[in-house]
């Protein structure tokens, strides 16, 4: 009885943690869109873009500091270059197209590292060892720990950000209506540029999280379907949303894995979050937090 | 085509909806399907037969996908779980009861459109990316449920081997009769779907891509097109994975993973959507754009690199300039290969008097 | 514009010279090997060590004057671990000339099992595919040449028994598995032994792509606390596997994989063989740089003044390319000699693969025996262990449960 107790608890705070990390990836994905309105459906490839020039930096012996500086720095120039080049001849253009151009911008990523870099797996080694942290019966790998601990961070700073500092308020000004906004004399563009930056950063820790637990090669990108059960959960714009999504997804996947696997043989954690998903849409079809789009014909 | 249409007069209705309305296109056309039918067979060699067999398969599919998203505006990311739907269904009952083709062959097409229709359930009430996921997850379950049923799948290792199709007790084993094969359903899939898109279904479809609440409004039936339009394009699917099946002799669902679904999308956006030519066009480009390359690259790189990294080096390149040809294609030229060809022909339909 | 047009005529002119000249040099003694490879797609961190491997041996082949005078050309098409590229790279090596195949990908393999039939071109699956393709009377153009999942399970198993002190009656084992046709395949075989030794199997399955499975491993060392785990999973999951495992406590001594969970890319990237301390490892080729071969290879390269490749750095691997090497050249050299010295076709070269026996390669191929009715070779296989900072060989080659392994083959008919 106890046994089972604890094994649930393991799971569920296993769970817990995995999805914070999730959720490390999905904030990348709702900045984006909340500034933005566009949708990254390469934000996968964008965490194995990051845990590449990572990887190469440590191996370059820049330290786990410089690695990661490196990584934000790439990212943030990729970003908004990719702003730039792709998404503002897309602005106004059916959903679909924005779709297709970062899936195109995925298997471009892709296919990138083999030619340039070369394909076997690296290690991203962070200093904090590899021994379980114990927390009573649940122990933990220290990589997961600080995972966590930069989720919440984030999570806290973009939460305050958005609602208390200027540029913040500012930036959700642009997302809800970019013509009266400017009218108000923000630089639109410049925030969009921001936007991006910040996306790129978490994409950059997330790169260097993931690809410690994981290895960084091209695989590395696959981490990036996750992020459309905890968007949608959550709501895609809420920042909220993706850290709630996050967490939902990571519990109901870890005990599924647990409870029903033996008895179907395996592979429902696959899919559990995506069952879930289509019920939410199905009674809340933005998601818990998500903002209402109203049509108008 | 590029006819020039002066001259001809038009004295019924009939005249007017026909679908080659100048009767030196429909000469064209003869001309056409006779290369098709008798010249390319006698000339290409089996390699490139293979190749063409491919791309007959590919254009099935691809015709599928553009009803529903080019014409009716919802976005499906599960096109290849449908065709693994008709695939097994056809392999289970030509194994399981020994029935020839041409049942099974409409067999997995109801059974994928029946699937494709509880899939698309979502579409009455989501839309844009939100339907994008569903429908991803739609995919996602289907492979899964395949995967863990023994009965479908055929065991643990998800495959079943299939006979050859039979026609009048001929087995059709080479590349050139699969051709005839293939060559025989892509046709009549282009032809209904040039029916379709012109009927009125057809206009129901484009009407709820449009503006679907004011077609709502006008008295569309939206949640009975929606699910037609799931289900339309799902039928195709489900052929095009029974086709795919007896091409290989073998059903196998790790052939019908997300993967194929994204290929498909692209080949109807690079294509163009909402058209059947830019079906057919974006088709041939993506299936054949990894063999072209390589032909084209060979050569070159052979000085540079031995025979396996080339190998490497070429495959990445290939899926550099897929997501670079998707890119270039969404943001220059919109509406796809299609477009290009209307320019040329819109030029040459009115040469030398293009003003 | 003139210099665009230029450019397309120079290459359009190069790429009819090469295809002239390649028409032109396919008149000399010369056969041509297809080889198929993931260098691209999911598996590519196999594929990228395993091929240079096979190219190396054919090139110190050549190098020596090649098989009976015969050259060697080696066609490497990446067929992206997909299967329409698969099938089109038969194709190509069926319109090349091609007397044999080697094939990259379970279900590449199994797609194009009745191909191969139909176009007499033999293909082997070293240690993937289909495992009924042992029974060379059903699939006779079909060569697993090397142990199958079947005969890795049951090597498995016996290796474990042996671990645990020759009897495994009221053990529990743990069956740590891909959840894709692959990994399923020797659930059979374990089932059946499970009986027979009398031992408790509890199966977890990993679902694509492998990168997660805490889940799993919780259930394995928090729940059911087996005495040892066989694993058999690819790619990504091997290392991220090592770790889990590790992470909760599980000692690896009592863990053994599968022969694609055993590389050193594996334990590299599960953090280096300082973690992996005590993991078994289940081989079909020699592991490590201390063969003949792998010597001659390295005196080529250094002949010609070009550094040894860094791919031997996964031995594993690249010694299993050189092996799948060895036994394509070993089957074209029978069929040149039944044909006393005349060009042989694809038909021959299948007789002679039917006819390998003997051919160890210095301890790096199995003393494995190839017929007719046997395409496996006799499912032998070896464990190396990490000890010390590195593989060392655990045992000499064995094989296991052989009439259990024939009993399935029968069924499957």
């Amino acid at each position: 009885m106890w046994d089972e107790l604890q094994f649930a608890l393991i799971l569920t705070v296993s769970g817990l943690s995995i999805g914070l990390m999730y959720a490390l990836i999905a904030l990348g994905f709702v900045l984006v869109y909340k500034a933005t309105d566009a949708i990254n459906f390469a934000q996968g490839e964008f965490v194995m873009l990051a845990g590449f020039v990572a990887a190469i930096a440590l191996a370059g012996k820049l330290g786990v500091l410089g690695a990661v500086a490196a990584a934000v720095l790439v990212m943030v120039l990729f970003s908004f270059a990719l702003e730039r080049v792709v998404l503002r001849p897309l602005l106004g253009r059916p959903i679909v197209a924005v779709i297709m151009a970062t899936i195109g911008l995925g298997a471009m990523l892709r296919g990138l590292p083999p030619i340039t870099v070369g394909g076997e797996t690296r290690a991203v080694t962070l200093p904090i060892g590899d021994t379980p942290i114990e927390f009573g019966p649940i122990s933990l790998p220290p990589v997961q720990v600080l995972g966590v601990v930069v989720t919440l961070l984030f999570l806290a700073i973009f939460t305050w950000f958005f609602l208390k500092s200027r540029m913040g308020v500012a930036m959700r000004a642009v997302a809800d209506n970019q013509q009266v906004a400017m009218a108000m004399g923000i630089n639109v563009e410049r925030y969009f540029a921001l936007a991006w930056a910040m996306a790129g950063t978490v994409s950059a820790l997330g790169g260097v999280i993931w690809g410690s637990m994981l290895g960084v090669d091209v695989q590395l990108s696959l981490v990036g379907l996750k992020v459309f059960p905890v968007v949608i959960l959550g709501g895609l714009d809420s920042i909220v949303g993706a850290v709630i999504g996050g967490l939902i997804v990571g519990v109901v996947e870890s005990l599924a894995a647990g409870y029903l696997d033996p008895y179907v043989g395996g592979g429902t954690k696959d899919f559990a979050p995506y069952v879930l998903m289509i019920l939410m849409l199905m009674f809340k079809p933005y998601g818990m937090f998500g903002t209402h789009r109203i049509e108008r014909v | 085509m590029l006819h020039r249409e002066s001259g001809v007069f038009k004295t019924s209705y009939a005249a007017d909806m026909a679908l080659y309305p100048l009767p030196i296109a429909r000469a064209t056309i003869a001309a056409i399907v006779l290369l098709f039918a008798v010249v390319l067979p006698l000339v290409f060699d089996e390699y490139y037969l293979a190749i063409i067999n491919l791309v007959l398969i590919a254009v099935v599919g691809a015709l599928g996908l553009n009803i529903l998203v080019g014409y009716t505006g919802q976005i499906s990311v599960g096109h290849a779980a449908f065709m693994s739907v008709g695939a097994y269904t056809a392999a289970n009952l030509a194994v399981k009861l020994g029935l020839p083709f041409w049942i099974t062959l409409p067999a997995g097409g109801l059974m994928a459109a029946l699937i494709g229709a509880i899939v698309g359930i979502p579409s009455l009430r989501i839309k844009g990316l939100y339907l994008a996921i569903a429908t991803l997850a739609g995919q996602l379950i289907i492979e899964w449920i395949i995967n863990h049923t023994p009965a479908i799948s055929g065991g643990a290792q998800a495959s079943i081997e299939v006979p050859r199709p039979e026609l009048f007790g001929h087995q059709m084993r080479t590349q050139g009769q699969l051709y005839f094969f293939l060559l025989f359903f892509a046709a009549l899939a282009t032809l209904a779907s040039l029916n379709i898109v012109r009927s009125r279904i057809g206009r129901a479809f484009v009407a709820i891509r449009d503006q679907d609440i004011a077609a709502e409004i006008i008295g569309i039936n939206i949640y009975r097109y929606k699910l037609l339009s799931f289900a339309i394009s799902s039928f195709y699917a489900g052929v095009c994975g029974v086709l795919y099946t007896y091409y290989l002799g073998i059903a196998n669902y790790e052939q019908f993973q997300i993967g194929v679904s994204i290929d498909y999308l692209a080949m109807i956006i690079i294509g163009g959507l909402g058209s059947i030519l830019g079906s057919i066009l974006g088709a041939i480009f993506v299936t054949m754009l990894p063999i072209v390359l390589r032909l084209l690259m060979e050569p070159v790189l052979s000085m540079f690199y031995n025979s396996g990294e080339m190998s490497a080096v070429i495959s990445s390149f290939r899926l550099v300039l897929f997501g670079g040809l998707i890119i270039f294609f969404l943001v220059i030229e919109p509406e796809g290969l299609n477009r290009l060809w209307r320019n040329i022909r819109n030029y040459f339909r009115v040469w030398p008097f293009s003003y | 514009m003139a210099s665009k047009r230029q450019w397309l005529g120079v290459t359009g002119l190069a790429s009819v010279l090469a295809l002239v000249a390649g028409a032109a040099m396919a008149q000399e003694k010369e056969l041509v090997f297809g080889l198929q490879c993931d260098r691209t797609g999911a598996t590519q961190t196999v594929g990228v060590f395993l091929c240079p491997g096979y190219h190396d041996y054919i090139n110190l082949l050549n190098s020596k004057g090649g098989i009976e005078g015969y050259k060697i050309k080696v066609l490497e098409i990446d067929n992206e671990y997909k299967v329409p590229p698969a099938m089109e790279a038969h194709e190509r090596f069926k319109k090349e000339g091609a007397v044999l195949e080697g094939l990259y990908g379970t279900p590449q393999t199994a797609a194009l099992n009745k191909k191969l039939e139909e176009d007499k071109m033999l293909g082997t699956s070293p240690g993937f595919g289909t495992a009924a393709a042992t029974d060379g009377k059903r699939y006779p153009y079909t060569f697993p040449i090397a142990a199958s999942y079947w005969s890795q399970g049951a090597a498995a198993v016996s290796f474990a028994k042996k671990q645990l002190g020759g009897s495994l009656k009221d053990k529990k084992i743990a069956y740590l598995f891909y959840d894709n046709p692959a990994g399923k395949e020797p659930l059979g075989v374990l089932e059946d032994l499970a009986k027979s030794e009398g031992f408790e199997l509890r199966t977890f399955a990993v679902p694509a792509p492998g990168v997660e499975m805490s889940a799993q491993v919780l259930d394995i060392t928090g729940r059911y606390r087996p005495d040892f785990v066989i694993t058999h999973l690819f790619g990504r999951a091997p290392s991220v596997s090592i770790k889990e495992l590790k992470g909760k406590g599980y000692p690896l001594s009592k863990v053994v994989a599968f022969v694609w969970g055993s590389s050193e890319a594996d334990i590299k990237a599960a953090g280096g063989f300082g973690v992996a301390e005590g993991y078994h490892t289940i081989q079909f080729a020699g592991v490590g740089t201390d063969f003949q071969v792998i010597k001659d290879i390295n005196a080529m390269y250094q002949a010609q003044g070009k550094p040894v490749p860094k791919e031997q750095e996964i031995s594993v691997l690249y010694n299993r390319g050189v092996m799948v090497a060895a036994i394509h050249a070993e089957a074209a050299r029978n069929a040149i000699k039944a044909k006393g010295g005349a060009k042989p076709t694809s038909e021959d070269v299948k007789n002679g693969l039917e006819s390998v026996k003997g051919f160890t390669l210095g301890g790096m191929v199995p003393p494995m025996e190839v017929t007719p009715e046997d395409h496996e070779g006799g499912g032998w296989v070896q464990v190396w262990t990490v000890k010390g900072g590195q593989l060392a060989k655990d045992g000499e080659w064995f094989q296991a449960y052989r009439d259990v392994i024939k009993k399935h083959l029968a069924a499957t008919n």
